[in-house]
């Protein structure tokens, strides 16, 4: 761990975190969803000024989305993943707008793709898709196979190689 | 098809050895124009030459893959274009979807949407074979077979019913000044 | 007078890639911009989750065209850092020197891409003709000219042979000898001056507070590059600087991206004196056949100093044979998207298009 890394470490025990060493320059810190925010904020003023990229996972097994700010230390070279997760049947959490003004367009984009609400940013317009009418993409439980399907019909070859070559393999008779 | 007439015939040989190409990157087969356009390969020896608006331009390039966003607006820029106008499809993905098959903004073909005269095969393609697909478009106008833009408005009901079917709506709303 | 719509792009000869900005002007002065990506928009990351992990390696390139090996090195770095796999030496010596040339082809066609919205087609013409020969090895490298997919989890696919560090050589030679040529007739060129000096002034704080990374911020004087605060690879064994400016300007970012091209060459020298003679470049990421390769539970960020600034890759792993969640930091983000809205209005029309040149924003990064 660098030393800015153990210092944000030492600065957020309070906040009572799970802490997992990844590399000697990358940790996760995983908190509850009320502290996130002051986290964030500890973070951003002890050195923890870049942030990389807000992103989202969806553990559908769990019923939760992990929400990820990974943050980077320009002086020392340390990376921090800050997460939480909230609830994925009503998924909402708090802007970070203010910390970061770029974080708006993060939001955007995970708004659209996994359907989180973000209090206090208005602006949740769709960024990259256009006239969507199916649940957010990015969900475990939406299958972009079968909505390709349905709307682009397909080329149709009048060979058919995976046949053939099944055929060509034994597992069937042709 | 039907014979064409002498004056066709020579119209066709004419157009084939001036066509201008419409600079649209629809997507990532634009990264072989530049080499293809400049120095080492020049294009331009075969008289093709890119054109910044489509209502001069005769070639529309297909350059990959194309979400549904951007062929909404491919298609506003293929009816722009006067006619005779001819398009290029370029590598797999507008082909048969390529490696996109199962994405859920792509296309899986193109020529469902707008009639496609030549296809590239391959992802990327090569400038040699950018400039061999110019040469068979050439000769295919030659010869007056390169028919895409009639056949776009004999069926035109047709592909308006699968632009219809995939985009749900060909209009381009103005997002910002609404 | 009032103000006037105006849309520049998808459909534009001055747009870099497929991509979109609406504004209102006012005379010649832009008063409200708003950037519209999502053309090139593909699903990747979703794409992503459902194929397997070796089989990740055909998509990954697209994700970034002008220089795709940086998508294939933070994917292969993810992976090694969650699976804790040791990289044969001569493989990490392999990657930096794809790297370095691919940093080289990127900066050597942005130089040409900035020659044409200003109308200064040498620059277009020279940058492109110079990036060919950094693809022609590529293509005796990898058997590609655009999409290498060379560099995978685990190291890289094939060796580097002598044939080929041969031809490194050469043209490295080659390039720095234009070098001088590209000094006199393009960055003390008139036009290029007069278009590029003193616009779009993008100061210290502004570029920290929307997080810009790369070339946007070395341009007001800080020395941040991630190849140096958080080296990967074997960046800190080699020897180069990181050249910066004080102006801030559009100018001084096309003329870092220059300075560059030096210490990539130099990098590259480095490398291929250093790299030790070796036939193992690669090692599996886990036991069996390719396809059904598994990765242990875990994530991990990795990203690299690209071209275009900070680029990563964050990859989740549940233990099986695919990927759980990748998702990708585009290094034109931030000035992509916030930089348009933030700090296009006040500038000028013909700007609109210096910003995208510039300012490197790859729209296929940006979408995804």
């Amino acid at each position: 761990m660098t030393n800015s890394m153990s210092k944000a470490v030492e600065v957020l025990k309070s906040f009572n975190p799970f802490v997992e060493e990844i590399d000697d320059r990358e940790i996760k810190i995983s908190l509850s969803n009320d502290k996130v925010i002051s986290a964030l904020d500890v973070l951003k003023s002890i050195g923890f000024s870049h942030l990389s990229l807000i992103t989202c996972v969806d553990w559908i097994d769990d019923n939760q989305f992990e929400l990820v700010y990974i943050l980077f230390n320009w002086e020392d070279g340390g990376k921090i993943l800050v997460s939480t997760r909230i609830d994925r049947s009503n998924p909402k959490f708090i802007t970070v707008k203010e910390l970061w003004p770029v974080a708006r367009f993060y939001e955007r984009e995970i708004h659209e793709f996994f359907g989180i609400e973000f209090e206090g940013n208005d602006d949740m317009r769709p960024l990259f898709l256009e006239l969507w009418d199916e649940k957010p993409p990015m969900r475990k439980d939406f299958d972009p196979s079968k909505y390709s399907k349905e709307k682009f019909p397909d080329r149709k070859y009048e060979k058919d190689v995976i046949k053939e070559a099944k055929i060509f393999r034994g597992e069937i008779n042709g | 098809m039907k014979e064409r007439t002498m004056w066709e015939q020579i119209a066709d040989s004419l157009r084939s050895r001036s066509l201008w190409m419409l600079h649209y990157c629809t997507g990532c087969g634009a990264m072989e124009l530049p080499p293809t356009m400049t120095a080492r390969f020049d294009m331009e020896r075969f008289g093709v030459a890119p054109m910044a608006t489509p209502r001069q331009a005769d070639i529309m390039l297909i350059t990959g893959y194309l979400n549904t966003k951007t062929l909404r607006r491919v298609i506003y820029t293929y009816e722009q274009m006067a006619d005779p106008k001819y398009v290029i499809g370029f590598g797999s993905c507008t082909i048969n979807g390529g490696i996109y098959f199962d994405s859920y903004s792509t296309i899986n073909r193109l020529d469902y949407y707008i009639p496609v005269d030549v296809y590239i095969a391959g992802c990327m393609p090569r400038p040699e074979a950018i400039l061999e697909a110019f040469n068979y478009l050439m000769e295919k106008i030659r010869k007056g077979e390169a028919d895409g833009w009639k056949r776009y408005k004999e069926n035109y009901e047709w592909y308006k019913q699968n632009q219809i079917r995939s985009l749900g709506e060909v209009y381009v709303h103005d997002e910002f000044h609404e | 007078m009032g103000e006037v719509k105006l849309f520049f792009g998808p459909n534009h000869p001055g747009m870099h890639g497929n991509f979109s900005v609406h504004m209102y002007v006012e005379g010649d002065v832009v008063k409200r911009a708003r950037p519209l990506p999502g053309f090139l928009h593909r699903g990747f990351e979703k794409l992503m989750e459902r194929r397997y992990w070796l089989s990740n390696l055909a998509l990954i390139p697209r994700i970034c065209v002008p220089e795709p090996d940086i998508n294939e090195a933070c994917y292969a770095m993810g992976i090694e850092k969650i699976a804790k796999l040791d990289v044969p030496e001569r493989a990490q010596w392999i990657r930096m020197i794809v790297l370095e040339l691919a940093r080289m082809a990127n900066h050597l066609s942005a130089i040409g891409g900035v020659g044409g919205p200003i109308g200064l087609y040498t620059a277009s013409h020279w940058g492109t003709a110079d990036r060919d020969r950094i693809l022609d090895i590529f293509e005796a490298l990898t058997g590609a000219r655009v999409y290498h997919m060379y560099i995978i989890p685990g190291g890289v696919r094939k060796n580097m042979t002598p044939q080929i560090e041969e031809m490194i050589w050469k043209v490295m030679d080659y390039i720095e000898s234009r070098l001088d040529d590209y000094e006199n007739l393009i960055f003390k060129n008139r036009i290029l001056h007069s278009r590029l000096k003193g616009r779009l002034i993008l100061t210290r704080e502004q570029a920290l507070e929307m997080g810009v990374t790369g070339v946007g911020i070395r341009a007001t004087g800080v020395e941040y590059d991630i190849r140096k605060v958080d080296p990967y690879l074997f960046y800190d064994k080699v020897e180069f600087e990181v050249p910066t400016a004080t102006d801030a300007d559009a100018f001084s970012r096309v003329y870092l991206k220059f300075k560059e091209l030096s210490q990539s060459i130099r990098i590259i020298r480095q490398a291929l004196e250093k790299m030790p003679q070796s036939d193992k470049v690669n090692v599996p990421i886990s036991k069996g056949s390719a396809l059904r390769h598994v990765v242990p539970k875990g994530m991990a960020y990795a990203h690299i100093e690209s071209a275009r600034g900070e680029f990563g890759f964050f990859v989740v792993s549940d233990g099986k044979n695919k990927p759980y969640r990748v998702a990708v930091r585009g290094a034109s983000y931030p000035q992509g998207l916030y930089g348009i809205e933030k700090y296009l209005p006040g500038t000028r029309i013909e700007d609109v298009a210096l910003w995208l040149a510039t300012m490197d924003v790859c729209a296929p990064e940006i979408d995804r």
